[in-house]
């Protein structure tokens, strides 16, 4: 659709023709009035509009509760092992059942690269990545989040891979709020060759 | 008492001209931007004000907040009169431009002019070539290299154009016997000059992107090359006296090109007020160099040395001779 130059329609020899009334100009010229007036693909990321990651997006760590609401972590410290840069720590206890789960499950957001090795390595599917984005403060002890945070946090949440209508909350908050589940796909604005 | 009112009418026009002028180049800056960004497939300014239409104002903001920053080793006289060398031409230019017919305000009849040169084209070619000494005192007394290539560059780059930009302007004044604006365009009533002068306008067209250095003959501050150009060291006030004497430069390219081959301020089938069609026409053409400016890249600096004098010197002469024939 825009590939097609005039130029390209008249033959070598003849092409001085074109050169002389500026046909390639105004073939430059026509493809920019037509992106003119088409659709930006501008997402206005803090005023009006969020994207929704994709599933295999690696945001803001979530542990998993199970059928009954428990949390499913069994506190076996793989996780922590296996973490490259130590940002889990994991300190087990026995709870009224009898069972071993984590006393603390403390995840420091600012070391950890989002790896996603935890996942990985977790026998119960207990910890996970989600699709949070929005977690800067101001001070690093903040980014260290404990085990009933990370049991209260969203894991994949919405209509992956679009575009929703938000709100900004600014000052304390300081994030976006999506104001609809499902939005429109970015994508379809992008031209492209046909 | 006649002659006190004549003077009071007199220095209304004055600072009304003046402070429209002062004002044009702030809504001129946010439609480059908001054009820029569709062309692009983006926004441009959204967040200040409604799609950004305060944004202008930020800018101006910041720009008077800004510190006045005057290089060590420049020449300290020169770098402080350069903004305003070349802020006046382009203010100086209107005087002799006419917006429209003879109006009447509060019973009082008014020309739409400040001046009615008999010879106002001579003047406005004479006047804005004299934005070019604004361009080398800004160059030189920078002492920056980059400063001194690009007022190098736009010294000769101005001195070659201004030559098939004048010779384009006489197939007009050829044809209405006349360099008096108004009588120009007063000669257009029955058709428009561009019919009978295409390759005149061409011409003119041409010579004024480059008289106004924008792309594709911005090889003043090529951005990629030379920093800036001659305002590389320039920052806040100074900085933005520039801005605006290139803005203006640009509308005066406009304006002429109305004036002189599309009729003025003569309307086609919709009645509109004189001065709300010249504004029209005006607008246009300043989106034609904003459309260009975002679509074009830059000539090389040889290339705009043999367009000048080997295309567009030898078609000016041409044109004369086809007008001169024409009329005879």
């Amino acid at each position: 659709m825009y590939n097609e130059n005039a130029l390209d329609r008249i033959s070598r020899e003849h092409r001085w023709i074109g050169v002389t009334f500026f046909l390639d100009l105004i073939n430059g010229l026509s493809l920019t009035f037509k992106y003119m007036f088409s659709k930006s693909v501008t997402m206005q990321y803090p005023d009006r509009e969020k994207w929704v990651p994709y599933p295999r997006h690696r945001g803001h760590h979530v542990l998993r509760r199970d059928e009954n609401g428990e949390n499913k972590c069994v506190a076996c410290e793989l996780c922590a092992k296996i973490c490259p840069c130590n940002c889990i720590t994991v300190v087990p206890y026995e709870d009224e059942n009898g069972k071993r789960r984590p006393l603390v499950y403390d995840v420091d957001m600012a070391r950890c690269l989002y790896c996603g090795l935890c996942e990985d390595s977790c026998p119960e599917e207990a910890i996970a990545l989600g699709s949070v984005f929005e977690y800067s403060s101001y001070t690093s002890e903040e980014l260290v989040v404990g085990r009933d945070s990370l049991l209260e946090m969203d894991g994949k949440t919405g209509d992956p891979g679009s575009v929703v209508k938000a709100r900004y909350l600014p000052l304390a908050q300081c994030t976006v709020e999506a104001q609809e589940s499902s939005g429109h796909d970015w994508w379809r604005f992008i031209h492209r060759k046909d | 008492m006649e002659l006190m009112i004549a003077v009071a009418v007199i220095m209304v026009k004055v600072v009304l001209i003046t402070v429209i002028l002062f004002i044009v180049p702030v809504p001129l800056t946010w439609l480059e931007r908001k054009i820029a960004g569709h062309i692009q497939q983006r926004m441009g300014p959204m967040r200040v004000g409604w799609h950004g239409l305060l944004q202008p104002v930020a800018d101006g903001l910041k720009l008077l907040t800004k510190e006045d920053n005057i290089p060590d080793q420049s020449d300290r006289v020169l770098f402080k009169i350069a903004p305003f060398v070349a802020l006046v031409p382009p203010f100086m230019v209107f005087v002799a431009v006419p917006f429209g017919e003879d109006v009447s305000i509060l019973g009082y009849e008014t020309p739409l002019y400040l001046s009615d040169m008999n010879v106002g084209l001579l003047y406005i070619l004479a006047v804005a070539g004299l934005e070019i000494y604004g361009v080398i005192f800004g160059g030189w007394a920078s002492n920056s290299k980059y400063a001194l290539l690009g007022s190098l560059r736009t010294c000769a780059q101005l001195i070659s154009y201004e030559i098939p930009m004048g010779f384009a302007v006489i197939g007009v004044i050829m044809l209405s016997q006349s360099m008096n604006l108004s009588d120009i365009v007063d000669a257009q009533e029955p058709l428009w000059f561009i019919i009978y002068q295409p390759l005149g306008f061409f011409i003119f067209f041409i010579a004024g992107l480059a008289e106004a250095q924008r792309i594709p003959f911005d090889l003043a501050e090529a951005e990629g090359d030379l920093g800036a150009g001659y305002h590389t060291e320039y920052s806040g006030m100074r900085f933005s006296f520039f801005m605006i004497s290139e803005y203006l430069v640009m509308l005066t390219i406009s304006v002429l090109c109305v004036l002189l081959f599309f009729g003025g301020w003569h309307g086609v089938l919709i009645p509109l007020p004189a001065p709300i069609w010249l504004a029209l026409k005006v607008g246009f053409f300043i989106y034609l160099f904003m459309w260009f400016r975002f679509t074009f890249p830059r000539y090389r600096y040889d290339q705009l040395m043999s367009i000048g004098w080997k295309v567009l010197v030898p078609l000016s002469i041409l044109n004369i001779l086809i007008t001169g024939i024409f009329i005879y």
